[in-house]
């Protein structure tokens, strides 16, 4: 009986250990610079060859649209910029014209809020620069002359042929918007390989298809405010996880910090919010939804969200307060020691 | 059965479920410090000994600190200074980035305890 006990232990102990010895994680990594920011490739199961391949020929992609797409550089966006302030009718490269139409089609759902032809308020705050201006404010009334010339969407018009403005101040910055896009191009591109499980991750906005092998993809969420890990979630099949957050691209000025989010409204810094985190299926509406949801702040983005068709947010206000839909909270682990107060909202669906 | 029996058999329990929880959810050590900046190719860099290292981006020079196995920025010559306080990295899968100076630090361990962290 001792001898059979023994023999039951040390086979338990060998399972215990044997855990230890998995094999090596069979994900390749690589990562590049674009877009101003750290694109993460992540490819599960993927043939080293054909991983290098794809992964070099999403790099050359990136490149081409961060180049073509640039709102203040010289590019094909920058030179349909010049014509729409001259309200000159001009044609385009028919390339960007789907990125055009799309961001046009979410900017109206969300109210105005996500409003990707504000790129000279954008300008004017600085946040073309590099580095970002350092102790000035922009001019208070420069500031309320291009609130008030309240450029939108609808101000465009994308026909067959042209394209044509009827607002001046009208320009196209697609900051909180073009990632998303890029990334869900990048997807489409890996699956047209044959690639079922993968991350593309650019500088913390994701999205990703199918799984880690036998176990979904963890996602850390990081504190806006601290530097450790605020909660996890785990995804698979096909899931973006976006968060926009006052952390990003921002300066001072005598302690005040004004950051890139600039609420069209206003014509400044959104004041009320401090990250918004959004989970939904396709990358460039969880891109813009961020940025609507961040600019709508604790009391409007509710009502956003359902505009726009999310089911799961996230949003930290100013006081550290989180609020969330109760389907994001059924997803979301919180790491033990969170000291924030929650605010359920009602359901989204 | 003996006592021996009943304190191997309790040995074995109790050691199950540790190690299920630290393969699954601890957090992972670093094995190695990968940086990868914009104007040179991606290097590797070993936790110990503490020194400090030099990175030259587009920008200037971004300061790293590798210390007990942890590693953070110290300086970098960017206006918001996020890398610098975002503080120390630790564990596998840790990340920090100088964005404006196109300069990454990467905790790489075995097993990370997440694929990718949202920011």
């Amino acid at each position: 009986m001792t001898e059979q006990l023994t023999r039951l232990g040390c086979l338990l102990l060998a399972l215990a250990i044997g855990g230890c010895g998995q094999p090596k994680d069979p994900v390749f990594h690589d990562q590049f610079f674009a877009f101003g920011t750290l694109i993460e490739i992540s490819l599960y199961g993927v043939d080293a060859q054909l991983a290098e391949s794809i992964s070099e020929e999403i790099e050359q992609e990136f490149m081409g649209m961060h180049a073509s797409w640039h709102a203040w550089q010289p590019s094909v966006l920058s030179s349909l910029n010049d014509h729409l302030s001259r309200l000159e009718p001009t044609t385009t490269d028919s390339s960007i014209l789907p990125l055009l139409g799309e961001a046009g089609r979410l900017s109206q759902q969300s109210g105005g809020l996500f409003n990707p032809v504000i790129g000279n308020l954008i300008a004017l705050w600085g946040f073309h620069d590099n580095p970002l201006p350092v102790g000035t404010l922009p001019d208070g009334a420069a500031i309320k002359d291009l609130v008030e010339q309240a450029p939108t969407v609808s101000d465009i018009t994308i026909g067959d042929d042209l394209i044509t403005s009827v607002n001046p101040s009208a320009a196209y910055d697609l900051g909180g918007f073009a990632k998303g896009y890029a990334i869900d191009l990048a997807i489409n591109r890996l699956r047209a390989s044959g690639i079922e499980n993968a991350i593309i991750n650019a500088g913390g906005d994701l999205r990703v298809i199918g799984q880690h092998g036998n176990r979904p993809w963890r996602i850390g969420i990081r504190h806006p405010r601290e530097s450790r890990i605020l909660a996890s979630i785990e995804v698979s099949g096909d899931t973006s996880v976006f968060t926009s957050g006052d952390y990003e691209r921002f300066f001072e000025v005598d302690g005040k910090r004004y950051h890139h989010i600039i609420d069209p409204r206003t014509g400044y810094p959104a004041r009320s919010t401090t990250s918004v985190t959004v989970i939904h299926s396709d990358a460039a509406t969880a891109d813009a939804a961020t940025t609507a949801l961040f600019v709508a702040g604790p009391d409007q983005w509710l009502a956003t969200a359902r505009n726009m068709g999310i089911r799961y947010v996230m949003l930290i206000d100013k006081q550290g307060t989180i609020h969330m839909n109760p389907a994001m909270q059924s997803r979301i682990h919180f790491e033990s020691g969170l000291d924030a107060q929650i605010s359920l909202s009602a359901r989204l669906q | 059965m003996t006592r021996a029996d009943r304190i191997l058999i309790l040995l074995v329990l109790c050691i199950m479920p540790f190690m299920y929880y630290h393969l699954w959810f601890g957090d992972d050590p670093a094995n190695y410090l990968l940086i990868r900046s914009s104007s040179n190719a991606p290097v590797t860099e070993a936790l110990r000994p503490n020194r400090m290292l030099h990175i030259t981006g587009p920008l200037g020079e971004s300061a790293v600190e590798i210390n007990n196995g942890r590693t953070r920025f110290v300086s970098s010559p960017c206006s918001g200074q996020v890398c610098v306080h975002s503080g120390w990295l630790s564990s596998a899968g840790g990340f920090s980035a100088c964005l404006p100076n196109r300069v990454s630090l990467t905790l790489v361990g075995q097993h990370p305890r997440f694929d990718a962290i949202n920011f």
